[in-house]
């Protein structure tokens, strides 16, 4: 057992740390404006590339650590902008490791590297309007015609959708599972409009529909055998959650503790008020007992335990649950500085609702873990 | 970060499973109903080498470092171990052998530790006293030196063992003016005169330990049973707070295991409206809560048994968050765990009726919640 970051890890904080925080200082990081944003969200991937934080979780090398480092930098990360974060995670966690896993030589080069070094920004649309990959069938379809494959369906809730460079588009062929890889600008992908959703304010989603888009072969991942790749990208965007919540978590709790520390009534800070100090102790031990739960359940997938599925649907579950409660408890200690918008709590009180719901939703994973534990 | 056990590890747990489902659990009801305190359990933990596992070989010990000696708390309640005999193996193991190992002299060590460790003699600590919870410096049990010997006067409460005990860590003031710093311990015997237990106290868990409370009356202790030196009793009692903070948590974690597996079996089992209740997804998910907060106890149980292993000073916040979580969150699965049984759920004769009850004491035991929460947000 080992329950210590190495200090090459440390530095690697530090350094990710660092470069937000002086994006932090420069530019409000959750801008709505769409163009603003995409310039945001494009400087941030370029300032990144220059720790290893882009590779983390993608590039297997002895310099670049595991993914436990890469569960405690997305906190890092995703304490300063959930936004940024999620954009940054879809481009280079999701779209970034289905190319390293399952793509070939060219496939990398031509879309994993100017990824990792933060050039372009990758989407991945799996969700249809159903939601729900583990239970219908895809409608997305790619069929073979000459040397093309054409590819009709429709995708909701794209994240990056109406901006990214290229989008891994899931769907059916030859019925079975596959990605399709689209460059911007294809005929016929087209994005739709730009969501308003509860959360994440400086954050592209949209649907996008595919109208008879024709690739060539050698964009198409796959066809896999069995839908486990799609399992396998479902556990990837688990961890980006989970990570996510982190990082809500450690905002929220640190904006709750300086305000408690720092606001007076009755002549004493609120600290020294029980209800308040016995709060962010409620706060603080869901904090660390999900950081603990993260970094655990990232150690095993990394060593490819065979628990790692269900710790994994575990942690997410209470990653996601403990970053609403804490980020609600902050907000009742900010009481009306945290109802005011642009605040660090009252920004992932609306952003840990999308936790449960995406990925593999809370309630799915407890159905999962209940199967595990029936040995169904 | 490496959150793996050894081989050698996870081979001893399994051996202590197999042990204590065999020797111990198929005693754990009856003894729960009567109340009673198994001694033979007692005995056959020690003969297993359990009660001095931390110790020495010299000392009758296993020379186990602290995550070997954690997991087997996990692994009795794992097994199905009753948190009465679990509680009475922490409280000899760790609060009254441990003490006297760290602080004892030379002859101490070799007059009580080979008899704890292997179970001839049962421990118990006396430190929390009817109007002295939390608030340790407030006790009243005073020791006055007569010559070569100690005057021991005052009453201690809720003492684990009390009624069985036959060697008492007692910590009393030597020097009432110095609050803290004027708080001593020592060894107190069973038998000595002007020493005696009250009656077991009727608790709603973990009814297998027997509680009661200590009586000193003039009791005269030997100077040579001062452990340490005088004053240095405080710093003793907290630091006890290590073990409680791992190992007497650690039969939780392994308790979540054990109600996991009774209730998805149950589960399995027990049709209504023409089918297994597992198959409903209510059911999927209270086991699901079950299995979340097993494994979210595990990990921070382990980070503070791992860094003593390390030779780190306690980290007191963590240690707090570990005990806060573990006491606060361990009830509910108890309580889903009683609702998959339903009925049956409330009968003694499926056991989750007592993991129930026994729980109840976690948020309780060794400091209280809200104790873990004053300690946090001071340290936050």
């Amino acid at each position: 057992m080992n329950f210590d970051f190495t200090q090459h890890e440390q530095k690697l904080f530090k350094e990710i740390n660092d470069i937000m925080l002086e994006m932090a200082g420069e530019k409000y990081l959750e801008e709505k404006d769409p163009v603003n944003a995409g310039k945001t969200v494009r400087e941030a991937l370029i300032r990144l590339a220059n720790s290893s934080y882009l590779k983390l979780g993608i590039v297997k090398d002895e310099e670049i650590p595991g993914l436990c480092v890469m569960m405690g930098a997305m906190e890092i990360v995703s304490s300063f902008s959930q936004s940024l974060y999620l954009s940054i995670e879809m481009s280079t966690r999701l779209f970034g490791r289905i190319i390293s896993t399952f793509g070939n030589e060219e496939q990398k080069k031509k879309w994993l590297s100017p990824v990792l070094c933060g050039k372009k920004l990758g989407a991945v649309a799996l969700s249809e309007k159903t939601m729900n990959i583990d239970n219908d069938q895809m409608e997305t379809t790619g069929v073979r015609e000459s040397a093309l494959i054409k590819i009709s369906g429709a995708k909701n809730y794209v994240i990056n959708g109406p901006v990214a460079d290229f989008t891994a588009v899931a769907g059916i062929m030859e019925n079975k599972p596959a990605l399709f890889i689209f460059e911007k600008g294809s005929i016929g992908l087209i994005p739709g409009e730009h969501l308003v959703t509860m959360g994440y304010d400086g954050l592209f989603i949209s649907g996008l529909t595919l109208d008879e888009c024709r690739i060539n072969e050698s964009d198409v991942i796959g066809p896999f055998e069995d839908k486990s790749a799609f399992d396998t990208l479902r556990m990837w965007e688990n961890q980006i959650i989970i990570g996510g919540s982190l990082g809500m978590m450690k905002a929220s709790f640190e904006s709750a503790k300086i305000f408690a520390k720092t606001h007076k009534t009755g002549g004493k800070p609120i600290i020294a008020y029980q209800e308040v100090a016995f709060k962010l102790a409620e706060m603080l031990t869901l904090f660390q007992t999900s950081q603990l739960f993260a970094y655990r359940a990232a150690w095993a997938a990394d060593a490819k335990s065979r628990e790692s599925d269900i710790l994994t649907y575990c942690a997410k579950v209470f990653c996601t649950e403990a970053a609403e409660t804490v980020s609600g408890s902050a907000l009742r200690i900010l009481s009306g500085e945290g109802y005011i918008s642009g605040n660090a709590a009252e920004r992932a009180y609306r952003c840990a609702k999308y936790g449960q719901i995406a990925g593999t939703s809370t309630e799915i994973a407890r159905v999962k873990i209940g199967n595990a534990a029936l040995g169904a | 970060m490496d959150f793996d056990f050894t081989k050698e590890q996870l081979m001893f747990k399994q051996e202590l499973i197999r042990f204590a489902k065999k020797e111990i659990v198929p005693r754990v009801q009856e003894h729960d109903l009567k109340g009673e305190f198994d001694f033979e359990s007692f005995k056959k933990l020690g003969e297993f080498g359990i009660l001095g596992l931390h110790f020495p070989e010299e000392l009758g010990g296993g020379g186990a470092d602290v995550i070997t000696t954690v997991l087997a708390g996990e692994a009795l309640g794992e097994a199905g171990v009753d948190g009465g005999l679990t509680l009475a193996y922490g409280a000899h193991t760790f609060l009254c052998a441990d003490t006297i190992f760290r602080h004892g002299t030379e002859a101490q060590k070799q007059k009580f530790i080979p008899k704890l460790s292997s179970g001839e003699w049962i421990g118990c600590m006396g430190l929390t006293e009817p109007d002295a919870g939390s608030d340790v410096a407030s006790m009243t049990t005073t020791a006055e030196k007569k010559g070569d010997k100690y005057l021991l006067n005052g009453n201690k409460m809720f003492i684990t063992n009390g009624p069985i005990a036959d060697v008492a860590v007692v910590y009393a003031k030597t020097q009432p003016e110095l609050q803290h710093a004027g708080i001593s311990a020592f060894v107190v015997e069973k038998g000595t005169k002007g020493f005696s237990a009250g009656p077991p106290l009727i608790k709603m868990g973990v009814r297998t330990s027997h509680t009661s409370e200590l009586i000193f009356q003039n009791c005269e202790i030997p100077e040579e049973n001062l452990l340490g030196k005088e004053g240095e009793g405080f710093l003793m009692a907290m630091q006890t707070v290590e073990w409680d903070r791992s190992a007497l948590l650690a039969p939780f974690v392994g308790s979540a295991t054990y109600l996991l597996k009774k209730c998805a079996q149950y589960a399995k089992g027990r049709v209504q409206f023409g089918r297994p209740i597992g198959q409903f997804q209510a059911t999927k998910h209270k086991l699901a809560e079950i299995r979340i907060f097993g494994e979210a106890a595990r990990s921070l149980v382990y980070r503070i048994a791992w860094c003593k292993d390390q030779g780190r000073p306690l980290n007191h916040l963590e240690a707090a968050v570990a005990k806060l979580y573990v006491g606060d969150w361990s009830m509910a699965p108890t309580f889903d765990a009683v609702l998959i049984h339903g009925g049956y759920g409330y009968c003694h004769e499926y056991d989750v009726e007592r993991i129930f009850r026994d729980s109840r004491l976690a948020p309780i035991g060794g400091g209280t919640s809200d104790i873990q929460k004053m300690i946090i947000s001071k340290l936050m």
